[in-house]
Protein backbone atom coordinates (compact mmCIF):
# COMPACT_ATOMS: atom_id res chain seq x y z
CA UNK A 1 0.00 0.00 0.00
CA UNK A 2 1.35 3.56 -0.87
CA UNK A 3 1.99 6.03 2.14
CA UNK A 4 -0.19 8.44 2.43
CA UNK A 5 0.73 12.02 0.70
CA UNK A 6 -0.15 13.32 3.92
CA UNK A 7 1.92 11.87 5.95
CA UNK A 8 5.02 12.88 3.01
CA UNK A 9 3.59 16.55 3.94
CA UNK A 10 3.89 16.02 7.77
CA UNK A 11 7.21 14.71 7.56
CA UNK A 12 8.86 17.73 5.69
CA UNK A 13 7.11 20.00 7.86
CA UNK A 14 8.99 18.46 10.77
CA UNK A 15 11.46 18.33 8.81
CA UNK A 16 11.45 22.41 8.56
CA UNK A 17 10.25 23.08 12.28
CA UNK A 18 13.30 20.83 13.20
CA UNK A 19 15.85 22.81 10.96
CA UNK A 20 14.28 26.15 11.67
CA UNK A 21 14.54 25.41 15.65
CA UNK A 22 18.45 24.35 14.92
CA UNK A 23 19.26 27.42 13.02
CA UNK A 24 18.41 30.18 15.46
CA UNK A 25 21.10 31.33 17.59
CA UNK A 26 20.43 29.52 21.04
CA UNK A 27 23.79 28.12 22.58
CA UNK A 28 22.98 25.23 24.34
CA UNK A 29 21.86 22.14 22.58
CA UNK A 30 19.26 21.04 25.30
CA UNK A 31 17.52 24.07 24.30
CA UNK A 32 16.68 23.26 21.18
CA UNK A 33 15.87 19.44 22.17
CA UNK A 34 13.63 21.09 24.97
CA UNK A 35 12.14 23.63 22.53
CA UNK A 36 11.21 20.91 19.73
CA UNK A 37 9.40 18.36 22.64
CA UNK A 38 7.34 20.74 24.16
CA UNK A 39 6.01 21.42 20.57
CA UNK A 40 5.79 17.44 20.51
CA UNK A 41 4.35 17.58 23.66
CA UNK A 42 1.14 19.73 23.02
CA UNK A 43 0.80 17.97 19.46
CA UNK A 44 0.68 14.62 21.62
CA UNK A 45 -1.89 15.99 24.08
CA UNK A 46 -4.47 16.71 21.04
CA UNK A 47 -4.25 13.42 19.53
CA UNK A 48 -4.25 11.25 22.28
CA UNK A 49 -7.25 13.66 23.02
CA UNK A 50 -9.01 12.56 19.55
CA UNK A 51 -8.02 9.16 20.01
CA UNK A 52 -9.38 8.30 23.14
CA UNK A 53 -12.52 10.43 22.79
CA UNK A 54 -15.48 7.88 22.53
CA UNK A 55 -13.67 5.20 24.40
CA UNK A 56 -13.96 4.11 27.71
CA UNK A 57 -11.47 4.57 30.38
CA UNK A 58 -8.01 2.50 31.06
CA UNK A 59 -8.18 0.15 33.67
CA UNK A 60 -4.55 0.74 34.40
CA UNK A 61 -1.43 1.79 33.42
CA UNK A 62 -0.36 -1.16 31.36
CA UNK A 63 -3.25 -0.40 29.56
CA UNK A 64 -2.67 2.69 28.58
CA UNK A 65 0.83 1.76 27.52
CA UNK A 66 -0.70 -0.82 25.76
CA UNK A 67 -2.71 1.57 23.45
CA UNK A 68 0.25 3.92 23.59
CA UNK A 69 2.27 1.05 21.65
CA UNK A 70 -0.53 -0.21 19.62
CA UNK A 71 -3.24 2.44 18.52
CA UNK A 72 -1.24 5.79 19.33
CA UNK A 73 1.48 4.41 17.43
CA UNK A 74 -0.36 2.99 14.36
CA UNK A 75 -1.99 6.35 14.23
CA UNK A 76 1.35 8.28 13.53
CA UNK A 77 3.33 6.41 12.19
CA UNK A 78 1.35 3.22 10.53
CA UNK A 79 2.72 0.35 12.90
CA UNK A 80 2.85 -0.78 16.32
CA UNK A 81 5.42 -0.63 18.94
CA UNK A 82 7.72 -3.54 18.47
CA UNK A 83 8.50 -4.45 21.76
CA UNK A 84 7.14 -3.24 25.25
CA UNK A 85 9.38 -3.85 28.54
CA UNK A 86 8.54 -2.59 32.41
CA UNK A 87 10.14 -2.93 35.34
CA UNK A 88 7.13 -3.11 37.21
CA UNK A 89 8.38 0.20 38.94
CA UNK A 90 7.30 2.89 36.86
CA UNK A 91 9.90 2.19 33.53
CA UNK A 92 8.82 0.68 30.43
CA UNK A 93 10.74 0.62 27.25
CA UNK A 94 9.09 0.80 24.01
CA UNK A 95 11.12 -0.15 20.99
CA UNK A 96 10.45 0.30 17.39
CA UNK A 97 12.94 -1.76 15.49
CA UNK A 98 12.59 0.62 12.12
CA UNK A 99 10.88 3.93 13.56
CA UNK A 100 9.37 5.90 10.70
CA UNK A 101 11.14 9.18 10.97
CA UNK A 102 14.44 7.78 10.88
CA UNK A 103 14.13 4.94 8.15
CA UNK A 104 15.45 7.31 5.31
CA UNK A 105 18.11 8.98 7.16
CA UNK A 106 20.30 6.02 7.65
CA UNK A 107 20.78 2.40 8.82
CA UNK A 108 23.64 2.24 10.92
CA UNK A 109 25.74 4.47 12.28
CA UNK A 110 25.99 7.47 9.74
CA UNK A 111 24.49 10.74 10.83
CA UNK A 112 24.06 9.23 14.05
CA UNK A 113 24.60 12.38 15.44
CA UNK A 114 21.64 14.04 14.10
CA UNK A 115 19.17 11.35 15.98
CA UNK A 116 18.59 13.38 18.84
CA UNK A 117 16.96 16.40 16.64
CA UNK A 118 14.30 14.15 14.95
CA UNK A 119 13.34 12.39 17.98
CA UNK A 120 12.98 15.20 20.34
CA UNK A 121 9.32 16.14 18.89
CA UNK A 122 8.27 12.13 19.01
CA UNK A 123 9.38 12.10 22.54
CA UNK A 124 6.92 15.20 22.72
CA UNK A 125 4.56 13.30 21.29
CA UNK A 126 4.57 10.41 24.09
CA UNK A 127 4.65 12.30 27.01
CA UNK A 128 1.45 14.21 25.62
CA UNK A 129 -0.64 11.70 25.49
CA UNK A 130 0.32 9.97 28.60
CA UNK A 131 -0.26 13.30 29.75
CA UNK A 132 -3.87 13.51 28.01
CA UNK A 133 -4.60 10.09 29.92
CA UNK A 134 -3.56 11.27 33.61
CA UNK A 135 0.54 10.08 33.77
CA UNK A 136 2.78 12.62 34.23
CA UNK A 137 5.95 11.18 32.96
CA UNK A 138 10.17 11.96 31.13
CA UNK A 139 10.66 10.63 28.13
CA UNK A 140 13.93 10.12 26.32
CA UNK A 141 14.93 7.96 23.65
CA UNK A 142 17.78 6.33 22.40
CA UNK A 143 19.18 5.00 19.16
CA UNK A 144 22.43 2.54 19.15
CA UNK A 145 21.58 1.80 15.57
CA UNK A 146 19.66 3.85 12.99
CA UNK A 147 16.60 3.14 12.69
CA UNK A 148 15.73 1.33 15.64
CA UNK A 149 14.73 3.26 18.50
CA UNK A 150 14.20 2.96 22.40
CA UNK A 151 11.98 4.88 24.05
CA UNK A 152 12.32 4.88 27.46
CA UNK A 153 9.48 6.43 29.89
CA UNK A 154 9.74 6.70 33.73
CA UNK A 155 6.91 7.28 35.08
CA UNK A 156 6.67 10.94 37.70
CA UNK A 157 4.38 10.14 40.56
CA UNK A 158 3.67 12.99 43.07
CA UNK B 1 23.76 -8.40 -20.33
CA UNK B 2 25.63 -6.22 -18.08
CA UNK B 3 25.73 -2.39 -16.42
CA UNK B 4 28.55 -0.55 -16.79
CA UNK B 5 27.55 2.90 -14.84
CA UNK B 6 25.64 5.02 -13.79
CA UNK B 7 25.45 8.55 -13.35
CA UNK B 8 22.94 11.44 -11.99
CA UNK B 9 23.07 14.70 -12.32
CA UNK B 10 20.92 17.87 -10.94
CA UNK B 11 19.27 20.51 -13.57
CA UNK B 12 22.27 22.61 -13.73
CA UNK B 13 24.67 19.43 -15.05
CA UNK B 14 26.34 18.96 -11.09
CA UNK B 15 27.06 15.68 -10.84
CA UNK B 16 25.47 14.24 -7.91
CA UNK B 17 25.90 10.55 -7.91
CA UNK B 18 28.23 8.22 -9.88
CA UNK B 19 28.68 4.67 -9.49
CA UNK B 20 31.00 2.22 -12.06
CA UNK B 21 29.86 -1.83 -11.50
CA UNK B 22 31.87 -3.87 -14.24
CA UNK B 23 34.15 -1.53 -16.59
CA UNK B 24 37.25 -2.70 -17.63
CA UNK B 25 38.30 -0.10 -19.36
CA UNK B 26 38.80 3.31 -17.88
CA UNK B 27 38.19 6.70 -20.57
CA UNK B 28 41.41 8.09 -19.36
CA UNK B 29 40.17 10.81 -18.47
CA UNK B 30 40.25 12.31 -14.81
CA UNK B 31 36.41 11.78 -13.34
CA UNK B 32 35.80 15.19 -13.13
CA UNK B 33 36.60 15.39 -16.96
CA UNK B 34 34.71 12.15 -17.70
CA UNK B 35 31.57 13.63 -15.87
CA UNK B 36 31.51 17.27 -17.69
CA UNK B 37 31.92 15.39 -20.73
CA UNK B 38 29.11 12.73 -20.04
CA UNK B 39 26.67 15.89 -19.20
CA UNK B 40 27.75 18.08 -22.25
CA UNK B 41 27.60 15.01 -24.83
CA UNK B 42 23.94 14.25 -23.46
CA UNK B 43 22.92 17.66 -23.02
CA UNK B 44 24.03 18.29 -27.09
CA UNK B 45 22.02 15.08 -27.75
CA UNK B 46 19.48 15.79 -26.11
CA UNK B 47 18.76 19.30 -27.49
CA UNK B 48 19.15 18.40 -31.06
CA UNK B 49 16.96 15.30 -30.85
CA UNK B 50 14.23 17.94 -29.49
CA UNK B 51 14.77 20.46 -32.46
CA UNK B 52 15.11 18.03 -35.28
CA UNK B 53 11.75 16.19 -34.46
CA UNK B 54 9.33 16.21 -36.99
CA UNK B 55 6.65 16.35 -34.46
CA UNK B 56 5.90 17.92 -31.19
CA UNK B 57 6.79 14.87 -28.52
CA UNK B 58 7.10 14.51 -24.58
CA UNK B 59 9.95 12.33 -24.58
CA UNK B 60 12.93 13.25 -26.73
CA UNK B 61 16.21 11.63 -26.65
CA UNK B 62 16.19 7.84 -24.78
CA UNK B 63 19.16 6.13 -25.67
CA UNK B 64 21.69 5.09 -28.00
CA UNK B 65 23.59 2.38 -29.30
CA UNK B 66 27.35 1.86 -30.42
CA UNK B 67 29.06 -1.08 -31.37
CA UNK B 68 30.12 -1.83 -27.64
CA UNK B 69 27.72 -0.47 -25.30
CA UNK B 70 24.25 1.72 -24.98
CA UNK B 71 23.56 4.70 -22.72
CA UNK B 72 19.99 4.94 -21.46
CA UNK B 73 18.54 8.63 -20.35
CA UNK B 74 15.94 9.26 -17.98
CA UNK B 75 14.93 12.95 -17.05
CA UNK B 76 12.21 13.35 -14.48
CA UNK B 77 9.95 16.52 -15.05
CA UNK B 78 12.40 18.23 -12.93
CA UNK B 79 15.09 18.43 -14.78
CA UNK B 80 17.22 15.41 -12.88
CA UNK B 81 18.99 13.29 -14.80
CA UNK B 82 19.96 9.84 -14.96
CA UNK B 83 22.43 8.50 -17.08
CA UNK B 84 23.25 4.44 -17.23
CA UNK B 85 25.60 2.76 -19.47
CA UNK B 86 24.57 -1.06 -20.06
CA UNK B 87 25.73 -3.25 -22.84
CA UNK B 88 23.92 -3.49 -26.36
CA UNK B 89 21.97 -6.28 -25.32
CA UNK B 90 19.52 -4.61 -23.05
CA UNK B 91 16.23 -3.24 -24.16
CA UNK B 92 14.30 -0.50 -23.44
CA UNK B 93 14.70 0.32 -19.90
CA UNK B 94 12.48 3.33 -19.37
CA UNK B 95 10.13 2.24 -16.56
CA UNK B 96 13.14 0.61 -14.85
CA UNK B 97 14.54 4.23 -15.02
CA UNK B 98 11.10 6.00 -13.71
CA UNK B 99 11.51 3.60 -10.81
CA UNK B 100 15.49 4.67 -9.76
CA UNK B 101 13.97 7.94 -9.96
CA UNK B 102 11.04 7.25 -7.60
CA UNK B 103 11.52 4.74 -5.65
CA UNK B 104 15.35 4.99 -4.84
CA UNK B 105 16.24 8.60 -5.62
CA UNK B 106 13.02 10.03 -3.97
CA UNK B 107 12.65 7.61 -1.27
CA UNK B 108 16.21 7.70 0.07
CA UNK B 109 17.43 11.66 -1.51
CA UNK B 110 14.38 13.74 -1.16
CA UNK B 111 12.93 12.34 1.52
CA UNK B 112 15.94 12.17 4.17
CA UNK B 113 16.38 15.81 5.59
CA UNK B 114 20.16 15.31 5.92
CA UNK B 115 20.68 14.96 2.04
CA UNK B 116 20.90 18.58 0.41
CA UNK B 117 18.93 18.22 -3.06
CA UNK B 118 22.13 19.94 -5.20
CA UNK B 119 24.59 18.33 -3.23
CA UNK B 120 26.61 15.49 -4.07
CA UNK B 121 24.62 12.53 -2.46
CA UNK B 122 26.63 11.31 0.65
CA UNK B 123 24.07 9.01 2.86
CA UNK B 124 25.27 5.55 2.99
CA UNK B 125 21.24 4.09 3.10
CA UNK B 126 20.98 5.38 -0.35
CA UNK B 127 23.96 4.13 -1.85
CA UNK B 128 22.97 0.31 -0.10
CA UNK B 129 19.42 0.62 -1.48
CA UNK B 130 20.78 1.89 -5.19
CA UNK B 131 22.52 -1.37 -4.94
CA UNK B 132 19.84 -3.47 -4.07
CA UNK B 133 17.76 -2.05 -6.89
CA UNK B 134 20.70 -2.32 -9.50
CA UNK B 135 21.73 -6.20 -8.85
CA UNK B 136 17.70 -6.98 -8.56
CA UNK B 137 17.13 -6.06 -12.10
CA UNK B 138 16.91 -8.93 -14.50
CA UNK B 139 19.90 -7.44 -16.63
CA UNK B 140 22.27 -7.07 -14.10
CA UNK B 141 25.29 -9.62 -14.54
CA UNK B 142 28.32 -9.22 -11.91
CA UNK B 143 31.19 -10.33 -13.95
CA UNK B 144 33.89 -8.80 -11.80
CA UNK C 1 -7.22 -7.51 26.53
CA UNK C 2 -10.53 -5.55 27.55
CA UNK C 3 -10.08 -2.81 24.90
CA UNK C 4 -10.22 -3.61 21.69
CA UNK C 5 -8.11 -1.98 18.42
CA UNK C 6 -10.43 0.63 17.34
CA UNK C 7 -10.36 1.86 13.63
CA UNK C 8 -9.52 5.20 13.44
CA UNK C 9 -9.87 7.71 10.57
CA UNK C 10 -6.11 7.60 9.92
CA UNK C 11 -6.45 10.07 6.98
CA UNK C 12 -8.36 12.65 9.25
CA UNK C 13 -5.54 11.54 11.86
CA UNK C 14 -2.90 12.28 10.09
CA UNK C 15 -4.36 15.67 8.52
CA UNK C 16 -4.92 16.94 11.94
CA UNK C 17 -1.39 15.88 13.20
CA UNK C 18 -0.12 18.17 10.13
CA UNK C 19 -1.99 21.09 11.20
CA UNK C 20 -1.47 20.76 14.62
CA UNK C 21 2.29 20.72 13.75
CA UNK C 22 1.60 23.70 11.15
CA UNK C 23 0.40 25.63 14.48
CA UNK C 24 3.12 24.72 16.33
CA UNK C 25 5.81 25.94 13.92
CA UNK C 26 3.80 29.06 13.74
CA UNK C 27 3.30 29.79 17.31
CA UNK C 28 7.00 29.51 17.45
CA UNK C 29 7.70 31.93 14.88
CA UNK C 30 5.45 33.72 16.56
CA UNK C 31 7.34 33.91 19.55
CA UNK C 32 10.55 34.45 17.76
CA UNK C 33 9.72 37.41 15.70
CA UNK C 34 7.79 40.92 16.69
CA UNK C 35 6.71 41.82 13.40
CA UNK C 36 4.41 40.18 10.92
CA UNK C 37 6.19 40.64 7.97
CA UNK C 38 8.92 39.00 9.48
CA UNK C 39 6.86 36.10 10.24
CA UNK C 40 5.26 36.00 6.67
CA UNK C 41 8.94 35.57 5.11
CA UNK C 42 9.78 32.85 7.29
CA UNK C 43 6.53 31.05 6.65
CA UNK C 44 7.18 32.06 2.62
CA UNK C 45 10.68 30.27 2.94
CA UNK C 46 10.07 27.02 4.54
CA UNK C 47 7.42 26.73 2.24
CA UNK C 48 9.65 26.95 -0.40
CA UNK C 49 12.16 24.16 1.36
CA UNK C 50 8.87 21.95 1.24
CA UNK C 51 7.82 22.60 -2.01
CA UNK C 52 11.05 21.56 -3.31
CA UNK C 53 10.93 18.51 -1.88
CA UNK C 54 7.55 17.90 -2.11
CA UNK C 55 7.35 18.18 -5.77
CA UNK C 56 9.79 15.55 -6.45
CA UNK C 57 7.45 13.01 -4.33
CA UNK C 58 4.29 14.36 -6.21
CA UNK C 59 5.94 13.56 -9.69
CA UNK C 60 6.93 9.96 -8.43
CA UNK C 61 2.95 9.44 -6.98
CA UNK C 62 1.30 10.72 -10.01
CA UNK C 63 3.81 9.71 -12.97
CA UNK C 64 3.36 12.83 -14.67
CA UNK C 65 4.90 14.64 -17.01
CA UNK C 66 5.44 18.72 -17.16
CA UNK C 67 2.41 20.61 -17.90
CA UNK C 68 1.82 22.26 -21.63
CA UNK C 69 0.32 25.56 -20.63
CA UNK C 70 -0.17 27.50 -17.30
CA UNK C 71 -4.07 26.53 -17.44
CA UNK C 72 -3.07 22.80 -17.06
CA UNK C 73 -0.59 23.68 -14.06
CA UNK C 74 -3.48 25.41 -12.60
CA UNK C 75 -5.61 22.26 -13.55
CA UNK C 76 -2.99 19.80 -11.67
CA UNK C 77 -2.30 22.22 -9.00
CA UNK C 78 -5.61 22.22 -7.48
CA UNK C 79 -7.17 18.82 -8.91
CA UNK C 80 -4.18 16.91 -7.88
CA UNK C 81 -1.48 18.32 -6.06
CA UNK C 82 -4.03 20.00 -3.67
CA UNK C 83 -6.37 17.10 -3.51
CA UNK C 84 -3.44 14.81 -2.62
CA UNK C 85 -1.56 16.23 0.11
CA UNK C 86 -4.05 18.65 1.38
CA UNK C 87 -7.37 16.32 0.64
CA UNK C 88 -9.02 19.77 -0.81
CA UNK C 89 -10.03 20.71 -4.03
CA UNK C 90 -9.32 24.22 -4.43
CA UNK C 91 -11.57 26.17 -7.27
CA UNK C 92 -9.91 28.21 -9.85
CA UNK C 93 -11.05 31.43 -10.62
CA UNK C 94 -10.07 35.08 -11.62
CA UNK C 95 -7.39 33.82 -14.43
CA UNK C 96 -6.37 37.40 -15.94
CA UNK C 97 -6.63 37.90 -20.01
CA UNK C 98 -3.55 36.84 -20.45
CA UNK C 99 -3.60 34.03 -18.40
CA UNK C 100 -1.06 34.27 -16.83
CA UNK C 101 -2.50 34.50 -13.51
CA UNK C 102 -4.67 33.13 -11.76
CA UNK C 103 -6.18 32.12 -7.89
CA UNK C 104 -6.90 29.29 -6.06
CA UNK C 105 -9.71 29.59 -3.57
CA UNK C 106 -9.80 27.66 -0.15
CA UNK C 107 -13.47 27.01 1.05
CA UNK C 108 -12.00 25.16 3.52
CA UNK C 109 -8.50 25.44 4.50
CA UNK C 110 -7.40 22.83 6.63
CA UNK C 111 -4.31 24.55 8.13
CA UNK C 112 -6.60 26.74 9.95
CA UNK C 113 -8.85 24.70 11.52
CA UNK C 114 -7.78 25.60 15.19
CA UNK C 115 -6.80 28.55 14.75
CA UNK C 116 -8.10 32.39 16.15
CA UNK C 117 -5.54 35.01 14.49
CA UNK C 118 -4.72 37.56 17.84
CA UNK C 119 -6.01 40.95 17.57
CA UNK C 120 -2.42 42.61 17.23
CA UNK C 121 -1.51 40.10 14.51
CA UNK C 122 -3.49 41.57 11.45
CA UNK C 123 -0.86 41.22 9.42
CA UNK C 124 0.20 37.56 9.36
CA UNK C 125 -0.63 35.34 6.63
CA UNK C 126 -1.09 32.51 8.63
CA UNK C 127 -1.14 30.42 5.41
CA UNK C 128 1.98 31.91 3.91
CA UNK C 129 3.54 28.31 3.87
CA UNK C 130 1.11 27.50 0.72
CA UNK C 131 2.67 30.36 -1.31
CA UNK C 132 6.20 29.05 -0.71
CA UNK C 133 5.51 25.68 -1.37
CA UNK C 134 3.69 26.80 -4.43
CA UNK C 135 6.53 28.70 -5.64
CA UNK C 136 9.69 26.20 -4.61
CA UNK C 137 7.59 23.13 -6.74
CA UNK C 138 6.77 25.21 -9.91
CA UNK C 139 10.37 26.96 -9.76
CA UNK C 140 11.47 23.14 -10.28
CA UNK C 141 9.03 22.97 -13.04
CA UNK C 142 11.26 25.70 -14.40
CA UNK C 143 8.31 27.94 -14.13
CA UNK C 144 8.77 31.30 -11.62
CA UNK C 145 5.98 32.03 -10.05
CA UNK C 146 4.90 34.56 -7.92
CA UNK C 147 2.22 33.49 -5.32
CA UNK C 148 0.10 35.57 -2.19
CA UNK C 149 -2.88 35.90 -0.11
CA UNK C 150 -5.57 38.74 -1.52
CA UNK C 151 -7.98 37.49 0.43
CA UNK C 152 -8.10 35.30 3.75
CA UNK C 153 -10.99 33.77 5.73
CA UNK C 154 -8.94 34.15 9.03
CA UNK C 155 -9.02 38.07 8.45
CA UNK C 156 -12.87 38.35 8.19
CA UNK C 157 -12.61 37.57 4.02
CA UNK C 158 -15.46 35.41 3.53
CA UNK C 159 -12.60 33.57 1.05
CA UNK C 160 -9.76 32.58 1.00
CA UNK C 161 -8.04 33.41 -1.96
CA UNK C 162 -4.31 31.86 -3.24
CA UNK C 163 -3.38 33.98 -6.16
CA UNK C 164 -0.24 32.61 -9.06
CA UNK C 165 0.92 34.77 -10.71
CA UNK C 166 3.20 33.70 -14.01
CA UNK C 167 6.17 35.53 -14.27
CA UNK C 168 8.95 33.35 -16.73
CA UNK C 169 9.98 30.68 -17.86
CA UNK C 170 13.37 29.00 -16.35
CA UNK C 171 16.17 27.68 -18.19
CA UNK C 172 18.30 25.38 -16.90
CA UNK C 173 21.70 26.90 -16.12
CA UNK C 174 24.92 24.75 -17.85
CA UNK C 175 28.12 24.23 -15.77
CA UNK C 176 30.68 26.88 -16.82
CA UNK C 177 33.14 25.77 -19.30
CA UNK C 178 30.60 23.91 -21.38
CA UNK C 179 29.75 25.46 -24.33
Amino acid sequence: MQEDATNVLFELLHDELISYVYSNDIDMKSKQISILESHGFRIGQSLAEQLTKDSSRFKDELEIMKFVCRDFWSAMYQKQVDNLRTNHQGVYVLQDNCFKLLKRISSGKQYLEFAPRFLAIPCGFVRGALANLGINSIVTAEVISMPAVKFQIMIQRV
Amino acid sequence: MTIHLLHIYDRNGNSLFAKEWSRKKSSNLTKVEEQKLLFGMIHSIKSFVTKMSPKDGKEGFISYTTSRYKIHFYESPTGLKFILLTDIFVGNIRETMKKLYSSVYVEFVVRNPLCPLNEPIRSSLFETKLETFMTGLSFFEDSN
Amino acid sequence: MSKQTRAFDNKKLVGELFTLTYGALVSQLIKDYEKDEEVNKQLDKMGYNIGIRLVEDFMARSNMGKCQDFRETADVLAKMAFKMYLNITPTIANWSPANDEFSLMLDNNPLVEFVELPEDRSKLNYSNVLCGAVRGALEMLQLEVEAWFPRDSLKGDNVTELRIKFIRKLTDALPAGED
